[in-house]
């Protein structure tokens, strides 16, 4: 299987947003963002594509990396 | 119903069922204590109609207890860790059951009684198995 990694600690950061807001505009919780920042969740597609949209990036590919 | 999902949240290490998480869960929680403290105080009622207004009572905790956890707003890495833990606490319940009624039937047979099996077990055995066999069903539709 495939393992994802992502950017969305410094995305966030570079827009000033708290994990919780950014949570919150995904409609998950505090502890899923953690978890997403530190490589330890996969996310769906759909909260993929979610959290690229509030980053402002065009393309899940800027946010997440598969390797 | 009366509680609302946002004033709770699901129990994960201390069993199953639901904890306040708002104030309103708590007086939610103390106004149905409080009712069923002063039915069973009200003069002049007899036990027997006690009793029921109390079974009631329970029965609407009960009820609306299942209607909030049936709507718990869950995320998804939320629901994934809630249907392993429930997965996971099945499959120890159920090893149990079957190594009890194992041992129910070695006991029945050594005492020559083969119906020592307890009729509650192979009931929710048999429950158990209906409802996988119908979330499987209507999963296996749905997508």
């Amino acid at each position: 299987m495939a393992k994802i990694t992502n950017k969305i600690f410094d995305l966030r950061k570079n827009l000033g947003l708290t994990q919780e807001s950014l949570a919150e505009k995904v409609g998950v919780t505090r502890q899923t963002i953690i978890s997403l920042e530190q490589n330890r969740y996969n996310p769906s597609l759909a909260l993929a594509h979610d959290i690229s949209q509030v980053l402002n990036q065009k393309k899940i590919e800027d946010v997440f990396f598969f390797s | 119903m009366i509680g609302q999902p946002q004033w709770f949240n699901r129990r994960k290490y201390g069993g199953w069922g639901l904890y306040p998480k708002t104030k309103e869960g708590w007086y939610y929680v103390l106004g149905f204590i409080a009712l069923m403290a002063i039915s069973q105080s009200i003069p002049g009622i007899s036990q027997e109609t006690k009793l029921y207004v109390l079974m009631g009572l329970a029965l609407l905790l009960i009820a609306d207890t299942m209607h909030i956890m049936a709507n718990l707003k869950l995320d998804e890495r939320e629901k994934i860790h809630e249907a392993i833990a429930e997965r996971n606490a099945l499959w120890a319940m159920i090893f149990i059951l079957a190594a009890g009624v194992a041992y129910q039937i070695a006991s029945g047979i050594v005492a020559n009684d083969i119906l020592a099996i307890d009729p509650v077990i192979i009931i929710a055995l048999i429950g158990a198995l209906i409802v996988k066999a119908g979330t499987n069903f209507y999963l296996d539709k749905k997508d």
